[in-house]
């Protein structure tokens, strides 16, 4: 049997996952963390709710005529799926490859890519970079239809190595031009439809019509280029090619893995002036890059069982992103099976803390970390959590009230309580001063007692007096 | 019973393409039902989406030409409004029944759309509701609907009175997953789209099994979430396999003869639309709708979102008394009309 590593396990299912309940743990921790690791990164066969049941239900998650549909569909996954690091992994990389609908005004393609990062996410770089510069929204999102034999249109090319890529400071003006003549041809089919059906925010006549990549070798300049150094009759794949051979590409995503897993940095415009929190832990990801030959299972591998990651230095060291909060919660409760009327609702909650998904505020995705934090948004996301996590007849709280008086009856102890809650909610470490002031609030709450191994309604309040105030607390709104 | 889909047959083919989409007025928005009065008039029942205004849950009125006749309903738990309406009837009256899975009750229409009554509540007892989806009469006005989340087919006289009810949640004969659509027969056979189990069942009035459809007991089931099903004068059944984005049309043996995918086109709404919006058509003119793409897993979904003409979402069945088949497609707002050739 191995040693109890509840704590470490919890660490990395709030990083790799959005949380994880307490049987979850005790369950992890029979195999250990090494092996919980592995079962972590098994994401070939994900389950999650159903497809079929979501759309028999909520048919505009088929279509998606409205704007932003795939976001319910999205959350309901991220909330029932059994394979929660492919919906991290699709998170990371919406951040960095941030599209949003304004532009494209159509809810499909967008989701199309998050199932793009599903699809790809965990193998080679050079060939999900490949799958985002095909991808139909990021065609429209960046304009590269408009970019043309004779007319580049640079914007894809720049953003490319700016943002999805090396990060400024390590190409030069040419090296963007060079890019874009290499990706001119790539765009989607039936391009002038396409482009007035969104103009007009047309469904008509009969819904939206799915985007597709498509290759025109015509308006293609397959010229040579002078690109980093190097020169060629390059196209598109062999740009990605010698992009990903760069140390610079190597560091970028090796940061955006540390910001995103590990711990929060600064903002990413900030980097090029900024160290970063950890430079050794970016060397080893950087070199772990190269010997797996941009592998990013492999690397999340590395990250997950490195010392930098498990080192408590880095526990709650990151602000919940509002997805990541209202999926954890949500996740808690065990409520969510099957679709309901008012699932909507949850989504708009996650915005109204600061976060819509496939909608980011700009090309560079969310800045995270303590910028998720406003008064208003701590205020919705203290509410949330604590409406939630505090209803007394969702299976989750059930299981609490089940674990609480399965000792035998009698009155139980404020800090037993409180040391139950924070089991439940995760194994949730906590300050002293955090835990004393939830003692005395368990306490002048009244006294909880156990009879026939139940507890009476009553007592369940007051037990969720307790879940409420701790869904407040900082580490409870960290990761 | 275990169908088979070769040979294929031309029992049926396409001949027109009936509505569009609108979020308002004359059209559909994520229609879900389809069903006709004895005067030819269809009645679409729009289920829309939940963020959206009220006035897009509706139900259309109109004819196979295309003559609109107005709408009725919308979002709200009051007299005559909608929340998740999901199946629609006509029975010998013309009175129109429209089932809501949020409300779990029934709402009943006169012809024109006044409201004249509603009943049934949640609960798992026998006589309650929990989001009750497909609705059928017999010929004598008695109601049979899928009681999808208690899993059974609930009896009903006209009025709303309990008569009978049977299945439970399983996937043995006589058991459902989430059934959805019904019909039943001139001699009150009830057939089944037992969408869960990927099956057609079929039963005698009083809930007697009698024969199932598509099942898989072995390999692949012929049906993928089937959501529709109705049945001709002469035993054949059509069924709306709407995970499988398709219509199979099976003999009265189960065996399967002819396979639908969908061959839209522009309706009579959808001409005039393109008529006053000439940069839209003209583009449209010039694009390829019918690209050449390679699907993931050759999804038929997938494939339906990016082929117009092809059925997605087909969710309802529906024979005139002229057994042509009007084919109720969700996700493209339309109705597809098929007739029977001389096969």
């Amino acid at each position: 049997m191995p040693e109890n590593q509840i704590e470490l396990i919890a660490h990395l299912m709030r990083r790799a996952g959005f949380g994880a309940t307490r049987n979850e743990l005790e369950k992890y921790n029979t195999i250990g963390y090494e092996a919980t690791v592995e079962q972590v990164l098994e994401t070939s066969d994900p389950k999650w709710m159903s497809e079929y049941l979501l759309r028999r239900y909520h048919p505009d998650e088929s279509s998606m005529l409205i704007g932003l549909s795939g976001l319910q569909a999205w959350l309901y996954r991220m909330i029932t799926t059994d394979t929660p690091l492919l919906e991290k992994m699709a998170l990371f990389w919406h951040g960095i490859f941030a599209t949003g609908y304004p532009k494209v005004v159509n809810s499909k393609p967008l989701s199309d890519q998050i199932r793009m990062f599903r699809r790809y996410s965990m193998g080679k770089f050079n060939t999900l970079l490949l799958e985002m510069a095909k991808d139909p929204a990021m065609i429209i999102w960046l304009d590269n239809q408009q970019n043309h034999k004779d007319a580049i249109n640079e914007n894809f090319g720049r953003e490319l190595l700016e943002l999805f890529s090396m990060g400024v400071g390590h190409y030069s003006e040419d090296d963007v031009k060079e890019c874009a003549r290499a990706f001119t041809g790539w765009t989607i089919g039936n391009t002038e439809y396409m482009e007035v059906r969104s103009a007009r925010d047309s469904d008509w006549p009969y819904g939206r019509i799915s985007w597709h990549y498509e290759f025109d070798a015509n308006d293609h300049d397959d010229g040579e280029k002078e690109f980093l150094g190097r020169k060629g009759n390059f196209n598109g794949e062999d740009i990605i090619d010698i992009i990903c051979e760069e140390e610079a590409t190597a560091r970028f995503i090796a940061r955006h893995l540390y910001h995103f897993f590990v711990a929060d940095e600064p903002p990413v415009p900030q980097w090029p002036y900024q160290p970063p929190r950890d430079p050794e832990a970016i060397d080893q990801l950087v070199k772990c890059y190269f010997d797996s030959n941009y592998d990013m299972q492999e690397m999340m591998r590395f990250l997950f069982n490195s010392d930098f990651f498990k080192s408590k230095d880095c526990w709650y060291e990151k602000v919940k992103s509002p997805a990541e909060l209202v999926t954890g919660v949500m996740r808690l409760t065990e409520s969510v099976d099957r679709p309901e009327y008012e699932y909507p609702a949850k989504e708009q909650r996650m915005q109204f803390m600061g976060q819509t998904l496939m909608n980011p505020p700009s090309v560079e995705g969310w800045d995270g970390g303590t910028m998720w934090i406003d008064t208003g948004a701590l205020v919705e996301r203290m509410n949330f959590a604590s409406e939630e996590l505090g209803r007394l007849t969702t299976p989750g709280a059930e299981e609490l009230f089940k674990k609480i008086s399965s000792d035998g009856s009698g009155e139980i102890l404020p800090d037993k309580i409180v040391d139950a809650c924070l089991e439940h909610m995760g194994s949730i470490f906590i300050q002293d001063d955090t835990r004393a002031k939830l003692v005395n609030y368990a306490t002048a709450n009244g006294v909880v007692r156990v009879a026939n191994n139940s507890i009476d309604d009553v007592g369940k309040e007051s037990v969720a007096g307790v879940v409420r105030l701790i869904a407040a607390t900082p580490e409870f709104q960290r990761a | 019973m275990v169908t088979e889909d070769k040979p294929q047959t031309q029992f049926l083919k396409y001949i027109r393409t009936v509505g569009m989409t609108t979020m308002r007025g004359r059209g559909f928005y994520y229609p879900v039902d389809s069903a006709m009065n004895n005067d030819g008039r269809i009645y679409t029942v729009s289920r829309s989406a939940e963020k959206t205004t009220g006035d897009t849950i509706r139900v259309t009125m109109l004819n196979e030409e295309g003559e609109y006749f107005g709408i009725f309903g919308s979002k709200g738990n009051e007299n005559g409004q909608f929340m998740w309406p999901c199946g629609i009837a006509v029975d010998s009256n013309d009175r129109v029944y429209v089932t809501d899975e949020y409300l779990h009750q029934i709402s009943i229409f006169n012809e024109s759309g006044e409201f004249l009554n509603k009943w049934g509540s949640r609960g798992t007892e026998e006589g309650l509701l929990d989001a009750p989806s497909g609705i059928a009469h017999d010929l004598y006005d008695n109601v049979y609907i899928s009681d999808s989340r208690n899993h059974r087919i609930q009896k009903f006289s006209k009025d709303g009175d309990f008569i009978h009810s049977f299945g439970s949640y399983g996937c043995e004969d006589g058991e459902f997953n989430l059934p959805w659509g019904l019909f039943v027969t001139n001699n009150s056979e009830v057939f089944v789209a037992d969408w869960g189990n990927d099956r057609i069942q079929r039963f005698t009035s009083d809930g007697k099994f009698i024969a199932k459809y598509g099942s898989a007991e072995t390999g692949k089931s012929e049906f993928t979430r089937p959501a529709g099903i109705t049945v001709d004068k002469n035993g054949y059944m059509y069924v709306a396999d709407w995970g499988n984005e398709m219509v199979k049309v099976l003999d009265t043996n189960g065996k399967c003869i002819q396979t639908l995918r969908g061959e839209a086109t522009h309706s009579k709404w959808a001409e005039d639309f393109l008529k006053i919006n000439l940069e839209e058509a003209q583009a449209r003119e010039k694009a390829n709708l019918e690209p050449e793409i390679q699907y993931f897993n050759e999804d038929p979904h997938e494939e339906s979102s990016h082929i117009e003409k092809l059925f997605w979402g087909p969710v309802s069945v529906l024979l005139d008394s002229e057994e042509r088949l009007f084919i109720t497609e969700t996700n493209r707002h339309r109705i597809q009309v098929y007739e029977r050739t001389n096969w």
